[in-house]
């Protein structure tokens, strides 16, 4: 497992891995039919009662106040039997991290407080898009101390359920964007329904739109690309945990069935051929493993060029994800591509975990950005 | 010293004689293996361009109204109706006339030269590769049929499809190979003697009582004739195979579930279940111990070349199914990146963005040229399509009458001795170093088509980002469903072997395929 970490927090690895092993993997073709099928509420409830979704969230919050190689551990695990919770962990960790670089813990101690069951805990956000880079189609407007929004969010990540959201809009006149934070309860919400979408299916986006919505503005006008870099610094650490958790369950399947399959007379893994793609999936395994605990290491302890680790991190392994995932389905050849097994969904939910944070190539370029500044 | 007319073009000052020539374009890599499109081009009918450019237009048409404003629908449905089965985009394709388009006029159909049926479901692909499949399987079956060399029930099956199309009641044939416990083994005779094979036919008085099962059958639910591989003995399957013509109705045929697969869930892929279903006589298409004698081959060589006459058309066909879904990626990809801004200007004007353009128009080429050029080796001397393609043959074929060829020529296909001809035809008439040619170029095509495919599909979505994901847009469906081309028409990793034994391993003795 994460080799440099797991002493101190081998109880997260071992809650993550027990929750997986008894909540996800079971019901992991029957999760995946959402929004066609139900959504797995009891789970999300059982996620919210042991703790998962406060992870990082400090004590004073109401979280469990951990850093961020305990959230890497929890997802990780996760991920390697189903992707879907870890998307919405790490979708409402990124709203807190967000929030907590703006400096307002106070909304957040609210949010907890009163929270009365797994929805209402939720902050949405659109965790799958840097609002620097595209045009945010929602306008605030100030009045007196609050801001009235108007416009529409696309695929807001968890809308759907949450009880608020986190989201990016214009001031008039003004440059950038700032964030804020609103009442999916409240008035003048219109949701569209579940944006089915390549992976991920258990962790939904939603359109929204907002007609004279009052929201809080987090932190201070236009500073809201500061404070989601500040939060996408730490959070690429979780994206390389999901992906490595992702390319583990993939290799796993591959290599059981590679076991149990017959060809030309023997197990399948008797043919050097296929050995071959089992090992290049083992040695990028074992890769990850290095890289996610390095990069969530490096975020801790603040050691110098820290978010250059964990971007390249989740970078890096989004590609190899990507890729071992395409030979996990491979190995079990026509079984791999049906429902049936788990290697379909994790290449789907590779390809969708890369697109977290915004878009590859201009993420691959502010590393680049990141390097010339310093 | 060389005496005159001995020696061919003079190099430099240094003579080549003939013989020496042929030697040096004998090693590998061989010319006849190399440039199969500058071998083939001056030998094919002019007739076949126009044709092939009326196909792609026709294509082009169908995509604009039934593909395009479909596709994304009939996979949506597919989603919330799990027995889902595509009977009204089959009635459809069937009054389009596609399932006839590429049958021999001499059997009914319309007779548009076989390799333009690539560039069309390269088109079909771009638009949808899952109802690419929808037309294009049925050519599976239709090549299963064909490939037996038996003319009477070739040309009965084939009119029936000739018939569907007339009353508006699809008939389409499906081929089923593949088995619940062997995949890739059932595509290969080097290995399916190893195998698990448990498709079993015993012979009884006037036929066969088959029993066995039959998975990821495409389109197996929607098809009126199955072209069933069973095997007569299980322990030596190699020099036990049987080819049958199965109705659907037959009794003891019936249809198990069908897949939830990840995509082109608009074709079905079927579970065939075989419980005590008789077969007549009749409907044996070809049988492994009836195959006469051959001066090239043995018996169990026949069926290799069988199963490599079929493969060697229907794999370039995959390979172009790859090329369309890299264009379709690609595709989407350009449309979104013209419209979208990021970053303050259109994503079209970042320079890494036209380099992964680029990129992907670059694949796109690529696969389409693989493809081509596998066409090309079928077309070459020993090609599937070599005989068809000789000039007096396709005229005569294109331009005689209908009803003349109805008459008069389709009652000598119902005779025995035209099975003999036509054996003779593609048996005998075919050497090794050609099969060969056209079974490596038929695996590079397989490969590189789909592979450019998958490829093109990942960068459409890395470069559309959230917009990608959202299944409205496109991109993600095209991802879904290009993977089951690196798995189907064997894994890419055997036909990566299969190009190994035939174009490079071949020259080498001491080199050993399928044998680990």
């Amino acid at each position: 497992m994460l080799a440099t970490i797991k002493c101190e927090l081998k109880s997260f690895e071992d809650l993550a891995h027990s929750f997986a092993a008894k909540e996800l993997t079971v019901n992991r073709e029957e999760n995946d039919r959402y929004p066609f099928g139900p959504f797995f509420d009891a789970t999300l409830a059982k996620a919210y009662e042991v703790g998962l979704l406060g992870t990082i969230l400090p004590e004073e919050c109401g979280g469990i106040g951990q850093g961020m190689n305990a959230l890497c551990i929890i997802l990780d695990n996760l991920s390697a039997a189903d992707a879907s919770l870890g998307g919405i962990i790490f979708t409402n960790a990124l709203s807190q991290e967000i929030i907590l670089s703006a400096g307002c813990k106070d909304l957040l101690t609210g949010i907890t407080g009163q929270a009365t069951d797994a929805p209402s805990s939720l902050i949405a956000c659109q965790s799958f898009c840097n609002a620097a880079e595209i045009k945010t189609q929602l306008m605030a407007v100030k009045n007196k101390d609050s801001y009235i929004l108007n416009g529409t969010a696309e695929y807001v990540v968890l809308g759907g359920l949450a009880g608020h959201a986190l989201v990016p809009a214009h001031i008039k006149e003004q440059e950038g964007y700032s964030f804020f934070l609103i009442d999916l309860k409240g008035k003048g919400i219109t949701k569209s329904e579940p944006v089915f979408s390549l992976g991920l299916h258990s962790c939904p986006a939603v359109d929204v739109k907002l007609t004279e919505v009052k929201g809080t503005i987090i932190g201070r006008e236009t500073e809201g690309s500061k404070y989601f870099d500040q939060a996408s610094d730490r959070m690429h650490a979780a994206v390389a945990a999901m992906q490595c958790g992702i390319m583990k369950g993939s290799f796993q399947e591959a290599l059981s069935y590679s076991q149990e399959r017959l060809q030309g007379g023997w197990e399948i893994i008797n043919w050097s051929g296929l050995r071959m793609l089992l090992a290049q999936m083992a040695m990028h395994v074992k890769i990850a493993e290095m890289v996610v605990s390095e990069a969530a290491l490096a975020v801790e302890q603040h050691e110098p060029e820290w978010n250059i680790c964990t971007r390249a991190a989740a970078l890096h392994l989004s590609e190899l994800a990507c890729k071992l995932t395409t030979d996990g389905i491979q190995i079990l050849g026509g079984y791999g591509y049906m429902k049936d097994y788990g290697q379909e969904k994790r290449f789907r939910d590779a390809k969708q975990v890369q697109a977290l944070l915004g878009l590859a190539p201009m993420r691959k370029l502010g590393l680049i950005s990141a390097i010339v500044k310093k | 010293m060389t005496e005159p007319g001995q020696y061919s073009i003079p190099k430099g000052g240094v003579m080549i004689s003939p013989k020496e020539s042929s030697i040096l374009l004998n090693r590998e890599p061989r010319f006849e293996d190399t440039f199969c499109s500058l071998q083939a081009i001056p030998r094919l009918p002019k007739g076949m361009l126009k044709e092939t450019k009326d196909a792609i237009a026709y294509a082009k048409k169908f995509n604009d109204e039934v593909i395009r404003p479909l596709a994304l629908d009939i996979d949506r449905q597919t989603y919330a109706d799990p027995e889902y089965l595509p009977w009204d985009l089959v009635k459809k394709v069937n009054e389009w006339g596609f399932y006839t388009m590429f049958i021999p006029r001499l059997f009914g159909g319309q007779g548009i030269n076989m390799p333009a049926s690539s560039y069309v479901v390269e088109e079909l692909a771009s638009a949808c590769v899952g109802i690419a499949n929808v037309v294009g399987v049925h050519y599976l079956g239709v090549i299963g049929v064909m490939g037996s060399w038996n003319s009477a029930l070739t040309n009965k099956i084939f009119r029936d499809v000739a018939e569907g199309q007339r009353t508006g009641n699809p008939c389409l044939i499906s081929l089923a190979i593949t088995e619940p416990g062997a995949g890739t083994d059932v595509e290969e005779v080097e290995l399916i003697d190893k195998g698990r094979v448990s498709c079993y036919a015993q012979k009884v008085k006037g036929g066969y009582i088959v029993n066995g099962s039959k998975v990821f059958i495409s389109m197996g639910h929607v098809s009126t004739w199955c072209c069933l591989i069973a095997y007569t003995d299980l322990k030596k399957p190699s020099d036990n195979t049987i080819t049958f013509a199965v109705k659907t109705g037959t009794k003891g045929f019936s249809f198990g579930k069908h897949e939830d697969k990840m995509g082109q869930r608009c074709c079905p892929a079927s579970e065939l279940i075989f419980e005590d279903c008789f077969i007549s006589d009749e409907n044996v298409l070809s049988n492994s111990k009836e195959i006469p004698p051959s001066k090239t081959r043995n018996v169990r060589e026949i069926v290799e070349q069988y199963i490599q006459y079929a493969v060697g058309v229907t794999r370039p066909a995959v390979g172009a199914f790859g090329t369309g879904v890299a264009r379709g990626a690609y595709e989407t990809a350009l449309k979104f990146a013209s419209e979208t801004e990021v970053d303050g200007k259109l994503l079209i004007n970042h320079e890494w963005a036209q380099i992964m353009l680029a990129d992907m128009y670059k694949n796109v080429v690529i696969g389409r040229l693989s493809y081509i050029e596998a066409n090309y080796s079928n077309g070459l001397p020993g090609g599937i399509y070599d005989i068809l393609q000789m000039k007096p043959m396709y005229y005569y074929l294109k331009y005689v009458p209908k009803v003349f060829l109805d008459l008069f020529v389709s009652p000598f296909l119902k005779l025995k001795f035209m099975n003999r001809i036509f054996f003779k035809l593609y048996v005998d008439g075919q050497s090794v170093e050609e099969q060969r040619r056209c079974s490596g170029w038929s695996s590079l095509a397989k490969v590189v088509g789909t592979d450019m495919g998958m490829k093109n599909c990942q960068m459409a979505l890395e470069l559309m980002g959230q917009a990608g994901l959202r299944h409205e847009n496109g991109a993600e469906k095209i991802m879904r469903d290009a993977k089951l081309l690196q798995i189907y028409e064997g894994t890419n990793q055997l036909n990566r072997i299969n190009l190994f034994a035939n174009l490079i391993g071949r020259s080498i003795p001491q080199a050993k395929a399928f044998e680990e």
